[in-house]
């Protein structure tokens, strides 16, 4: 069984991203996600209102990260979004996003640590239980909530690297494969099979999602055209060796990093070119998108996420969704 | 005469059309920022319950359309032959 998520950045106002997830619960998403970075509006304000307006879709943080927000903070934010929208609230959770955490001179340091600790202090204190603990990064002595959570809160964890996949699937409800190519997903299963090993957890139990970069249209290039800018950030923000598996010129890369580094958007967006879409996201009509969505089931996930930018008009690209590709994998 | 007098002006054949349009109009607006937060609160309570396309539903919808794109509504209604519609909405301006 397949399951749908869609992403909203909630650099649109409230009601406009609380529309658009009205929309997405009635056609039928399974989960919603919205980003958290500190110069869009906040995540949990967000979720708290889309919760208000919807009934049935679960939604969480997607992602958050503990370098920013301590993760005693994150257990209560979704313990008491749980409370407005009990059973449907799911805790997405990741290393953050480099370039935001620059800009208020946050390392991501200890990445593997971090999560893991993380993974435990939201789990206890989102569970109602008293925390002590002396981790390697978090030292927690005695934190507890003064409310009651009545049911566990899933975690996913957000990964790319061969190590943080792995520990997602070890230690998460869920794994959100930042990827958008067979290929990328491919590769980030066979360590996604190796973590759940070391667990004895079922493959088929866990929630493997392939969080992708989005863009559906009437036609390729009104999708395209709306896909450029976050194809430009996914590249300059690419390893080597993602590049390379997509032959993708280190050089060119790096061109594009320099030019969103000093603000140059139209220099940086035109080095993108057809290979690098290809690479890092679901871009064109509805026929483009089920191919490529097929090919991602293939090698192994369970879950699509149709992350950002969704389309040119994202309320029309969630109906051709909801009319064009719903059909194929919701039977 | 109020827009909600002015919503039950539009006969019932035009309320899906007028609404899909309308809210077309609401959320593609630059001017998206100037919505009172009340009225969006409203709307979306009727999106939430299917009612956009009735005549309370597209009484707000004219409400929010109106703050942000009057032009772009009396348009609207011109295109939707809605000529008395927007004899009173002009009036409005």
């Amino acid at each position: 069984m397949i399951e749908l998520g869609i992403e909203f950045v909630p650099r649109d106002l409230y009601w406009k991203t609380t529309f658009y997830a009205i929309q997405a619960e009635k056609i039928g998403f399974d989960y919603l996600w919205i980003t958290d970075h500190f110069n869009n509006r906040n995540v949990y304000v967000s979720l708290a209102i889309v919760s208000a307006y919807t009934e049935r879709i679960k939604f969480g943080p997607g992602v958050t990260n503990p370098y920013l927000v301590h993760p005693v903070v994150t257990a209560q934010g979704v313990a008491t979004l749980n409370e407005i929208a009990p059973g449907r609230v799911v805790c997405g959770l990741g290393v953050g996003d480099k370039t935001t955490l620059q800009m208020v001179n946050i390392e991501q340091r200890k990445p593997l640590a971090t999560i893991r600790e993380s993974v435990h202090i939201i789990r206890e204190i989102a569970s109602g239980r008293n925390l002590e603990m002396q981790g390697k990064i978090f030292k927690v002595s005695g934190a507890k909530l003064n409310f009651k959570v009545p049911n566990p809160i899933s975690v996913f964890i957000g990964a790319q690297g061969p190590k943080m996949l792995a520990l997602a699937a070890e230690i998460g409800d869920g794994v959100l494969i930042n990827a958008s190519h067979p290929k990328d997903i491919e590769k980030a299963m066979k360590f996604v099979r190796e973590g759940a090993e070391k667990t004895d957890k079922k493959l088929e139990d866990l929630s493997i999602s392939a969080y992708t970069s989005f863009s559906i249209a009437s036609s390729y290039d009104k999708a395209l055209k709306t896909v450029i800018p976050v194809v430009a950030y996914i590249v300059a923000g690419s390893p080597e060796i993602i590049l390379d598996r997509h032959e993708i010129s280190v050089e060119l890369a790096s061109k594009i990093r320099d030019a969103i580094v000093h603000g140059q958007w139209k220099e940086a967006f035109s080095h993108v070119d057809n290979d690098m879409v290809e690479a890092f996201s679901i871009c064109g009509t509805s026929e483009t998108c089920i191919e490529k969505i097929d090919t991602l089931i293939k090698v192994g996930v369970n879950q699509i996420v149709v992350g950002s930018p969704i389309g040119p008009n994202m309320r029309k690209s969630i109906n051709i969704i909801a009319t064009e590709l719903f059909p194929n994998f919701k039977k | 005469m109020t827009l909600e007098k002015i919503a039950r002006n539009i006969p019932a054949s035009l309320w899906n059309v007028a609404s899909e349009k309308l809210i077309d109009i609401t959320l593609n607006s630059p001017n998206a920022s100037k919505m009172p937060s009340d009225l969006a609160k409203t709307i979306l309570y009727y999106w939430q319950r299917d009612q956009l396309a009735t005549e309370v539903g597209l009484h707000r919808l004219l409400d929010a359309s109106m703050i942000l794109e009057p032009d772009k509504t009396i348009s609207l209604m011109e295109e939707l032959g809605l000529s008395e519609i927007v004899v009173i909405l002009k009036e409005t301006l």
